[in-house]
């Protein structure tokens, strides 16, 4: 193997396409932190919304026969992210109105997303691990030879867009100020649980928003347990990222260039494959091992607000 | 606000009028099923008769009078709350019920029986009760339990149980968004005419799936079968529960068993020597391996303030990753140089050569009776065990020595005390349950004494429920940490002895399709259970008994076996809630506050 042009591009194409999953769903995990609550329930998100895309997208092409639909993907991408706003809000009931422990409730969430696509796939399908391949597929935009999903670019887009909300508008300060201060916040006027509500319920969007970039952008049906992980190395992501959308791209793009290090990798005779699928995951705990210290949560995250 | 009377009045009358619609939609009994699920559904308002008449010579006369005598107790029991001596009168109409429901049983049974018995085979099979009779006995009990919570001092005697009733609860409403899943999932098997009779074949569908979930509880071979199924599920339930005590939250038990089972797998394939030198090794290894993959995330967490969920999360998939790498080849190319390894063995499956015979955990038939003789080595253990803890008074050590000499002593003697011939059948010998079921009881009662019994498990506990005020009081949070999460790994380990040593998976190896996952429903075990041993020993059972049951509603009614995980998934949601129940259920302080009121109140 050398160190080509064409071997480079692959690389650089690879890291982008990974990246953007994580990078979605650790900007929503940041909407949800910011505001106080802990969403691990991300990763079951992923799933579900990747089988929403997967799933609506293939019963709808069924529906309405064969032919190219080019806005069919797009109704695949707003189903999975309202299955994903669903499940957040689910997420958000529990813990934030019943008060659950917010750990175990994502938890409990990621149980049912490993069983729930079973029970739907065989309804469907008559097989517990996959769906039929989609045809109409989210399209491919850029120059020859370098073309990449439009949730691509979405996902980089919404760097400086979740900054300036975060940062520049009063949503994004009430939001902070609850995650930081919730009794301040409330005595101020701000709805303490309306706001912990929407910064739940975005994240949800965004990873389900990942979810079909996963089933219908990088590949064309739903696989059991495609997550693989990513919606909790999103998490450390955003940790590593410190909370701020910024840090998220880099650290996001750390993430995701490890992993497509790791693909990239195999089939070569440099590292055994099934070693190398490992990295991301071993980056994971070095990198939460080495900074986390210095970060800071919000310091209100993960406890249950009560009036 | 209402009061006490008229609430009472008014939660009788919705249980009753759910009764009286269960009792009109629901079939009472199903005396019959032809395959596919499809029932003989009888209701006093109309049968459902798949083959347009009765089963020949089947007689439903019993049901009439049933079911007008059905209806004046639940008459009787809406008018009870408005007499003078309310709770005691629901007791009675309880108790009425109750012994309503047994005569309707037996009524039943009679009825297929005397069908049954003239014949060579029995020309009726799967028949059961419906749903329409299990209401008279929901009911029954719930005027019970109206009648206990309307007592005085009532509320408390619920509260103070609320580590049974919030799991329960929870376990309850799971299984009502479980059905409504089944009944939206499948369709109903059969023809029906108009909206009563399809609601039946529905509702009589949902009872169906239930009763096969629950099979294993009423046949032998089923209920071994989920004894061995919840082998592994009290280990991962106790590594999870552990962790919860310290206040740590491991979702690495997955990871942990992984590591336990290829550090058994090692000893058990490669170390000679005598039975009694390499079992107890390699049983040890698993817990060792475990342990350290537990205690790793434990320091990161002490050392760096690294969080331990996600860290837990990726030394999963990095076990799982390195579990591949050894038994899934032996020739690796590094950097272009090969590397060769022993582990795998020839052909075309991954999997482990196999443990050498010595290292290999007894299978439960060469427990029960050796060569093919009932031994009393065990159950005289266990009994010698328990006595010689209960008689000894003295300190715990010395209790737990009396009970191990003890029972050492009568695993010996019965060993020699010559047993009865007897045989299994061959539905029970091929169930894999093993030694490493005596290991899970083992680790209960480990459980129970290390965290309740001894001066570490009060500190990790204290940990558990406030950290600071723990370290204020002279704990080392942070070796602590690192304790609580090496022994919840080395509990994950061990569940490894089961798969490994006691050939829970088909054969003596170690294989790729070890179920690792389990770990992950340690997690539900753990919840249901409450964090307590004899909770997580139960909660285990429970799901032993409801993955073998998803077998049976997999191959009988088609619908996936995940059924029971996104049951096992609603649980935890559920419990995390307290059940939506009133905060005075999951809140200690309010939970004090109710018994406070409650005990002036029987003052009075």
């Amino acid at each position: 193997m050398s160190l080509d042009a064409a071997f480079l591009t692959a690389l650089l194409l690879s890291t982008l396409r990974q990246t953007t999953p994580l990078l979605l769903t650790a900007l929503g995990g940041m909407f949800s932190e910011r505001s106080g609550v802990v969403n691990i329930a991300l990763e079951g998100i992923l799933l579900f919304g990747a089988l929403t895309a997967a799933v609506v997208v293939e019963r709808l092409e069924a529906a309405l026969g064969p032919g190219p639909h080019p806005w069919l993907p797009w109704v695949g991408v707003l189903a999975a992210m309202g299955v994903g706003g669903l499940v957040a809000f689910v997420h958000a009931l529990v813990s934030i109105k019943y008060r659950a422990d917010q750990i175990i409730s994502g938890t409990a969430l990621n149980l049912l997303a490993l069983g729930a696509p079973s029970l739907v796939l065989t309804y469907f399908y008559g097989n517990a691990t996959s769906s039929k391949e989609v045809a109409n597929r989210l399209p491919l935009w850029g120059p020859e030879g370098f073309q990449l999903s439009p949730l691509v670019y979405l996902a980089f887009l919404l760097v400086p867009l979740t900054w300036w909300v975060l940062f520049k508008t009063p949503f994004g300060l009430r939001l902070r100020a609850v995650g930081e201060h919730p009794e301040a916040a409330d005595t101020l006027g701000v709805n303490v649980y309306r706001m912990r509500y929407t910064g739940v319920v975005l994240s949800g969007i965004l990873a389900g928003l990942a979810g079909a970039y996963l089933a219908i952008g990088f590949l064309n049906q739903f696989v059991r347990g495609m997550s693989a992980g990513m919606g909790f190395i999103a998490l450390a992501a955003m940790i590593f990222g410190k909370w701020h959308p910024v840090g998220i791209l880099f650290s996001t793009l750390l993430f995701g260039f490890a992993s497509a290090l790791a693909i990239q990798l195999q089939g070569t005779e440099i590292l055994p494959a099934v070693l190398v699928q490992a990295f991301p995951y071993v980056v994971t705990v070095l990198v939460l091992a080495g900074f986390i210290g210095r970060s800071r949560p919000p310091a209100a995250v993960g406890k249950p607000y009560e009036k | 606000m209402l009061t006490d009377r008229k609430r009472l009045g008014l939660l009788v009358l919705l249980g009753g009028g759910l009764t009286l619609l269960l009792w009109y939609f629901s079939p009472w009994a199903v005396p019959h099923r032809i395959f596919g699920g499809e029932g003989v559904l009888l209701n006093p308002f109309g049968h459902h008769l798949p083959q347009g008449s009765l089963p020949q010579g089947y007689r439903d006369g019993w049901l009439y009078p049933i079911f007008y005598l059905s209806l004046a107790w639940l008459g009787l029991s809406l008018l009870l709350p408005w007499t003078k001596a309310a709770p005691k009168g629901l007791y009675w109409a309880g108790a009425l019920g109750l012994g309503l429901f047994l005569l309707t049983y037996l009524l039943f049974q009679g009825s297929v029986a005397q069908v049954n018995a003239g014949a060579e085979r029995p020309v009726l099979r799967r028949f059961s009760l419906g749903l329409g009779s299990y209401a008279t006995l929901a009911y029954s009990l719930y005027l019970l339990l109206l009648a206990r919570v309307f007592s005085p001092g009532g509320l408390a005697f619920l509260v103070r149980r609320r580590g049974v009733v919030v799991p329960l609860f929870s376990l309850l409403l799971a299984s009502g968004i479980g059905g409504v899943i089944v009944a939206v999932l499948k369709e109903s098997p059969g023809e029906a005419q108009g909206l009563r009779e399809s609601l039946m074949l529905k509702l009589d569908l949902i009872t169906y799936t239930y009763q096969l979930l629950y099979s294993p509880l009423v046949n032998p071979s089923g209920f071994l079968q989920s004894l061995l199924l919840a082998t592994p599920l009290v280990f991962t339930g106790l590594a999870v529960a552990l962790g919860f005590r310290g206040g740590l939250f491991n979702i690495g038990a997955s990871g942990q068993l992984i590591l336990g089972a290829i550090a058994a797998m090692l000893v058990g394939v490669y170390l000679p020597g005598p039975r009694w030198l390499v079992l107890p090794l390699a049983i040890l290894a698993a817990a060792l391996a475990g342990g350290l993959w537990g205690a790793l995330p434990g320091w990161l967490k002490a050392r760096f303030g690294a969080h331990e969920v996600i860290n837990t999360i990726m030394l999963n998939y990095i076990a799982a990753s390195l579990f591949l790498f050894l038994i899934s080849a032996n020739e690796y190319k590094f950097f272009g140089r090969t590397l060769y390894l022993p582990f795998k063995y020839p052909g075309y499956e991954a999997r482990s050569y196999e443990i050498r015979p010595e290292a290999r955990i007894p299978h439960w038939t060469d427990l029960v009776a050796p060569g093919g003789e009932l031994s009393f080595a065990l159950p005289l253990a266990l009994l010698l065990g328990l006595l010689g803890y209960f008689l000894v008074r003295k300190s715990l050590g010395h209790r737990v020595l009396g009970a191990l000499l003890l029972g050492a002593g009568g695993y010996l003697v019965g060993g020699l005390l010559p047993g009865p011939e007897v045989a299994f059948g061959p539905d029970l010998t091929s169930v894999r349950l093993n030694g490493a079921f005596l290991l899970a009881l083992g680790a209960l009662f480990f459980f129970h004494f290390y965290v309740f019994r001894t001066v570490g498990g009060y500190e990790l506990r204290a940990l558990g429920l406030a950290p600071k005020a723990a370290e204020y009081g002279g704990v080392r949070a942070g070796q602590k940490m690192v304790w609580v999460m090496f022994l919840a790994g080395a509990l994950a380990g061990l569940a490894a002895t089961h798969y490994v040593l006691g050939g829970g998976i088909d054969e003596y190896r170690l294989k790729q399709s070890l179920p690792y996952s389990v770990g992950f429903d340690g997690i539900a075990v753990a919840l249901m259970g409450q964090n307590t041993p004899l909770g997580v020993g139960l909660a285990a059972w429970l799901f032993g008994i409801l993955l073998t049951g998803g077998l049976q509603v997999n191959l009988q009614l088609g619908i996936s076996r995940e059924l029971v995980s996104v049951l096992q998934a609603l649980i935890v949601l559920f419990v995390a809630a307290g059940g939506f129940l009133p905060r005075y259920f999951t809140d200690p302080l309010r939970a004090a506050e109710v018994e406070l009121k409650a005990e002036k109140e029987v003052k009075e």
